[in-house]
């Protein structure tokens, strides 16, 4: 097996053990059946509602997952000496970043798999209907842009302590969600420095709103063109692979400070 | 013969403190395969930096390391090595059988042959089939000190480094840990060891050397190197102050 990938498996098991996903299913859950038992605006129990409010929590609860994973990973290894311990070994750094970076979002992607099948079943049990080739595209999409979200998670970790990294890559995913959509429409109002900042912004933070597939799930609109979808996947494992080196060029030469545990 | 390990005028600067700290000051050593060799200083003289450039973690400035022959800077130098750390940690999250089964798979272990290893390494650190079973967030002090020790032996290694293994470890597990070292020197394998614990050294090495500053200052058979009449520990303090005067 390649060292990277037992590498991830550790991930895995280290996120499975923590119990976090746990956590945000039952809480995903408890939010779900709130949603249907109340009647807020007289939309109590219908189930387009529910999946709306399903997808919206599973994007949020995937960020979150995204960015406290991929960021405490290095960070963990430095703080606990674990680090010492899996360089003496035939592991370069490059495996070290590649595992980890693998692990974290293989794993932070099939929790929110499990998102979007808990909200689609409690659509389907509620009599509603679920077009799963636009949920699948849906499900993949979201998987892209959570592996932007653990590469900068990653590459903030590198060279920052986890909770800066964290804190960092929050900021940074936040911006990316609500203000490059509407970078366009701020800068026609700009002119100058402000201008050329927002420019800047847009080209260089992601595009998560080309990843968001839940208006077509929800309003049941029908899968997208498959080339559209494998367009924008390219474009979000283009921007991985830029992450996964810069998170592996911050921590080639990293020096790390010897642990007290 | 390819010594075990080589360092030739390594040098390591830190920049700290406002200028710039020598860390190990062109330090030459070999030791030769199959000898337990003691390496020994005081606070800050610059062994757990040796060690660090043994394993690649950190590039000298100048000079220049090998483990059996290769440049210790490649990943493959490591194959052949095991490491356990000072004050060493390990996922907690796993049992103690799964650490073992995970460093082996480091090493492309797989199947019978990791099976039958981590068996063999869970009882030569003396942990027991109930303990190998817990999740290592539930063991002692001395128990994480066995199962990374055991993780520092899953690949059988040639050379086993060891920084300060005896550190806080009761009186059971000091003898255990020597009878590992002296199973280990009987199989002909190389164990460099960093310790504080004067006698403990005198007890398992066949050579030892003393650093200061980051040189060495000096190094011979451990049954040579102290004068007649005199303790190890008194002829460490000698030593070692007479290389502060030096440096003074």
């Amino acid at each position: 097996m390649m060292r990277w990938l037992v590498i991830a498996w550790a991930v895995w098991l280290e996120v499975i053990r923590r119990k976090d996903v746990y956590v945000l299913l039952v809480l995903l859950g408890t939010l779900l059946a709130v949603v249907l038992s109340l009647n807020v605006f007289g939309l109590g129990g219908t189930s387009r509602y529910a999946l709306d409010v399903g997808l919206l929590l599973a994007w949020v609860f995937g960020w979150i997952l995204a960015v406290t994973v991929a960021s405490r990973q290095l960070p963990d290894e430095e703080e606990r000496g674990t680090v010492f311990t899996l360089l003496a070994k035939p592991v370069t750094r490059f495996d070290l970043v590649m595992g980890k970076y693998a692990g974290s979002w293989s794993v932070v992607a099939a929790a929110t798999a499990s998102f979007y099948l808990l909200a689609a079943g409690v659509t389907a049990a509620r009599g509603g209907r679920v077009d799963f080739a636009a949920l699948l595209q849906a499900v993949l999409l979201h998987a892209v842009a959570l592996g932007v979200m653990c590469g900068l998670g990653l590459w903030f970790s590198a060279r920052l302590h986890g909770d800066a990294a964290a804190a960092l890559a929050f900021v940074v995913t936040a911006a990316a969600f609500l203000v490059v959509p509407r970078a366009p429409e701020f800068m026609t109002r700009q002119t100058g420095l402000a201008a050329a900042g927002l420019m800047l912004l847009y080209h260089l933070l992601p595009h998560f709103e080309v990843f968001d597939m839940r208006r077509r799930v929800v309003h049941d609109f029908g899968p997208a063109a498959w080339t559209d979808v494998g367009l924008i996947a390219a474009y979000g494992f283009a921007l991985c692979a830029c992450l996964a080196l810069l998170a592996w060029t911050a921590f080639r030469r990293r020096r790390f400070s010897r642990s007290v545990p | 013969m390819v010594p075990a390990i080589e360092m030739r005028g390594v040098r390591v600067e830190y920049r700290g403190g406002g200028g710039v700290v020598r860390a190990l000051d062109g330090l030459d050593l070999t030791v030769q395969t199959g000898h337990v060799f003691g390496f020994l200083g005081p606070n800050g003289a610059g062994k757990t930096t040796a060690m660090h450039v043994l394993l690649g973690f950190i590039e000298p400035a100048a000079g220049e390391a090998r483990l059996l022959g290769e440049d210790a800077r490649r990943a493959a130098s490591r194959e052949r090595i095991g490491y356990l750390p000072e004050n060493p940690d390990a996922y907690r999250f796993l049992t103690g059988r799964e650490l073992l089964a995970f460093s082996g798979r480091l090493f492309r272990m797989r199947g019978r042959a990791l099976r039958d290893r981590v068996a063999r390494v869970l009882d030569l650190v003396g942990l027991d089939e109930a303990a190998a079973a817990r999740r290592i967030a539930t063991y002692s002090r001395g128990m994480m000190q066995r199962i990374c020790l055991g993780q520092a032996l899953v690949n059988d290694p040639d050379i086993v480094i060891l920084d300060e293994p005896t550190n806080g470890l009761d009186p059971f597990a000091r003898m255990a840990f020597r009878e590992i070292i002296r199973g280990l020197r009987a199989r002909g394998k190389t164990v460099f060891f960093s310790s504080h614990e004067l006698s403990e050294v005198e007890l398992v090495c066949d050579r030892l050397a003393i650093i200061a500053g980051g040189r060495l200052v000096t190094e011979g058979a451990a049954s040579g190197l102290v004068p007649e009449g005199e303790r190890l520990e008194r002829h460490f303090m000698r030593v070692v102050e007479a290389a502060r005067e030096r440096k003074a």
